[in-house]
């Protein structure tokens, strides 16, 4: 990467490169206006700063411990596999790092409605937990496909007391419910927050919630440092939206000792065409107030993608990525629903972890590099959710009903 | 001067307000489309905008993201709607067409080159050629289109911008400056398709753009009866419909059977009749 001693971005327009932006209907402007004002103006702030902390701390339970695969790294024969263990968070996945910090801004804009997307449901019950110990009314938007496949996490959120919206329109899943909270949004946009769940979207969201992530590779640098005396190698983490692997990149971008790797969804194969991967088989385009790379057609209209894990399942990925993709400093590649369902099994009998599905493709890529490379080498994969939510689903698609 | 600016001139003359329609191409069938909208011309509307599907509508309510839909079942593509508009102009030459959809189906599905590009003369070109008068695009605030304004005017073709009841008086001003054809008040915080809640305040601030600026401002979102229409032409210089029609269109399964396209007609009469 060019110039990496000044990676500085997004820019004032919310550019990362070409990508990012702001395209979004004009009653919306005003508001993300106002959410970048008080970002802006807050994140700075000792006493928000240390409200974050403590509520990062003694409400989510952080720092996350980075954990030594021992018997897979043995099993493997090759580089020594770390686990940045973001699944042991409260809500089990590292989505509540960034709903944490929202919710303050809301608080700080006088919001009292909470509004989210979910795909696999991490996200809803991040929200919903945070607007709980807010007080704060809270609606999820969650595709009518993804109720089915999530199902104990529309039951989570409902506990912690959100209303959970069953989005039916377009392919009835993440992309959908995005639309639907667009929607909601706009029509409600004077006393609502929209909480957006990943480094996506409209300008300031792709930047407020790698921020609120970068905690993750924060503590990976000084737990490394102590640890190993260096940095890690290669840091592995599944891109869908991509906050979980913006969330652990961003602070080594200028690290270039490191080699930072994202996986996408490979469904049933890139070669297929079945996948969620635009990053590694899409093209640029605008969607969700963002320019970026997308999965479409020739004509623009936006293909519906396929995911053995809900999360994952979504046609475009946050700008950021896709400028590190250009400009060469990330390496992205995919992992198909079957090598990322051998990855769930084996971390699970091996090292007694249960990783959620999404999380299954970037260990699946840690599994197939991991023997070529030398027992010195230390790679580092971001285990960004437990994988309890997926249980009925990995049961379904091996044949069995519990 | 362009088309749209001579239509409000006329309309000024003689004392009446803009009609304004929408409906979207390819809903039920690019065929019928073509006929529902000859119609719609016939029963008044000095305007059509034409709805170009996306896979994404977002800022459509329900009843015109099923429209969408149907028209994206039969695979409706942004150069047939092209030829569509084509066709209209040669009969109606002195009605203007404004394009209206998301940015996504105009920077990419008018590419010879398959690489991504802002609207270029290539694109300018062919919208041209094609009898379009004017674009409204949803999801680009002029933030993100200075070049495009510029490039679009090269080739007379307006871009007709938003604003909404939450843009500020600096946005207004800013919106203004990179605007041609009309201004289009956004009479709600919504989607298309809801209920207005406060005339006043709506009145109130269509009336203060009106002072800083000549370009005609039309109202639209959640105008769907003669009453409402009439209210709306009182302080501003036309009304657009759209879900209202986009509703009715839903019926019309085949030209002229049963009662749909003469309902269709009567509304958009009465509507027209109400902005004298």
């Amino acid at each position: 990467m060019k110039d990496k001693e000044n990676y500085n971005f997004p820019d004032d327009a919310g550019r990362y490169g070409e990508f990012g932006g702001k395209y979004v209907s004009e009653t919306l402007m005003s508001a993300l206006e106002e959410l970048e004002n008080t970002y802006e103006n807050l994140k700075g702030n000792e006493e928000f700063k240390n409200e974050i902390t403590e509520d990062l701390n003694n409400f989510v339970g952080r720092p996350s411990p980075l954990y030594f695969a021992k018997r897979w790294t043995e099993k493997l024969a090759g580089a020594q596999i770390y686990l940045k263990r973001e699944d042991l968070n409260h809500t089990g996945a590292h989505k509540i790092n960034n709903t944490v910090g929202q919710v303050l801004l809301a608080k700080h804009m006088g919001k009292r409605r909470i509004i989210a997307e979910t795909g696999a449901g991490q996200h809803g019950v991040a929200t919903a937990a945070v607007a709980a110990r807010h007080g704060l009314e809270c609606i999820i938007f969650m595709g009518e496909e993804d109720i089915e496949r999530q199902s104990p996490n529309v039951y989570r959120m409902k506990l912690l007391g959100a209303e959970v919206c069953s989005v039916t329109s377009g392919t009835k899943t993440l992309k959908d419910a995005m639309n639907e909270a667009m929607r909601d949004w706009v029509t409600n946009v004077d006393d609502t927050h929209y909480i957006i769940g990943s480094v996506a979207g409209p300008h300031p969201y792709p930047k407020i919630v790698r921020d609120f992530n970068s905690i993750v590779g924060v503590e990976l640098k000084d737990q490394s440092r102590a640890l190993f005396g260096r940095f890690p190698d290669k840091i592995i983490a599944c891109v869908g939206g991509g906050s979980n692997a913006m969330g652990i990149f961003y602070p080594f971008l200028k690290d270039n000792s490191v080699d930072l790797i994202g996986v996408e969804a490979g469904g049933s194969g890139i070669e297929t065409g079945k996948h969620a991967a635009p990053l590694s088989d899409g093209s640029i385009g605008v969607l969700h107030g963002m320019k970026t790379y997308l999965m479409q057609d020739e004509s623009g209209q936006i293909l519906s993608t396929q995911s053995v894990s809900a999360g994952l399942d979504y046609p475009g990925v946050g700008p950021e990525h896709s400028y590190l993709k250009d400009s060469g400093r990330v390496e992205y590649n995919s992992a198909t629903d079957e090598e990322a369902l051998d990855s769930f099994h084996d971390l699970t009998k091996t090292e007694g972890i249960m990783p959620a599905l999404e999380t299954a493709h970037a260990l699946a890529y840690a599994k197939k590099i991991a023997p070529k490379l030398d027992e010195e080498e230390i790679i580092v994969v971001n285990l960004s959710g437990r994988g309890d939510k997926d249980m009925a689903n990995v049961a379904k698609v091996e044949g069995l009903t519990l | 001067m362009s088309i749209i600016n001579s239509t409000f001139k006329n309309l000024q003359k003689n004392k009446s307000k803009a009609l304004i329609t929408y409906t979207v191409a390819g809903d039920p069938d690019l065929e019928l489309s073509e006929e529902i909208i000859e119609e719609i011309i016939n029963s008044g509307a000095d305007i059509i905008e034409i709805g170009v599907p996306f896979s994404d509508p977002m800022s459509e309510g329900p009843v015109i993201q099923l429209a969408h839909e149907r028209s994206l079942k039969n695979k409706t593509s942004l150069p047939e709607i092209l030829s569509l508009s084509k066709r209209l102009k040669k009969k109606f030459n002195n009605t203007p067409i404004v394009l209206m959809g998301y940015f996504n189906t105009f920077i990419n599905s008018l590419n010879s080159d398959n690489n991504f590009h802002d609207i270029n003369d290539e694109i300018c070109e062919e919208l041209k050629n094609s009898g379009v008068d004017g674009l409204i695009i949803v999801d680009l605030p002029f933030e993100e289109s200075e070049v495009i304004f510029k490039k679009l005017s090269e080739y007379q073709i307006d871009l007709i911008r938003l604003i909404s009841p939450t843009t500020s008086e600096l946005r207004i001003n800013e919106i203004i400056n990179n605007s041609s054809g009309f201004l289009y008040y956004v009479s709600l915080k919504g989607i298309t398709g809801a209920d207005i809640s406060s005339y006043e305040e709506l009145e109130k601030r269509v009336q203060n753009i009106k002072k800083i600026t000549n370009i005609p401002i039309v109202v639209g979102f959640g105008i769907k009866d003669q009453q409402t229409a009439e209210n709306m032409s009182n302080f501003s210089d036309g009304v657009v419909i759209g879900s209202a029609i986009v509703d009715m269109i839903e019926h019309i399964k085949t030209k002229k059977t049963g009662n749909d396209f003469a309902k269709l007609s009567k509304f958009v009469g009465e509507i027209k009749s109400s902005l004298q």
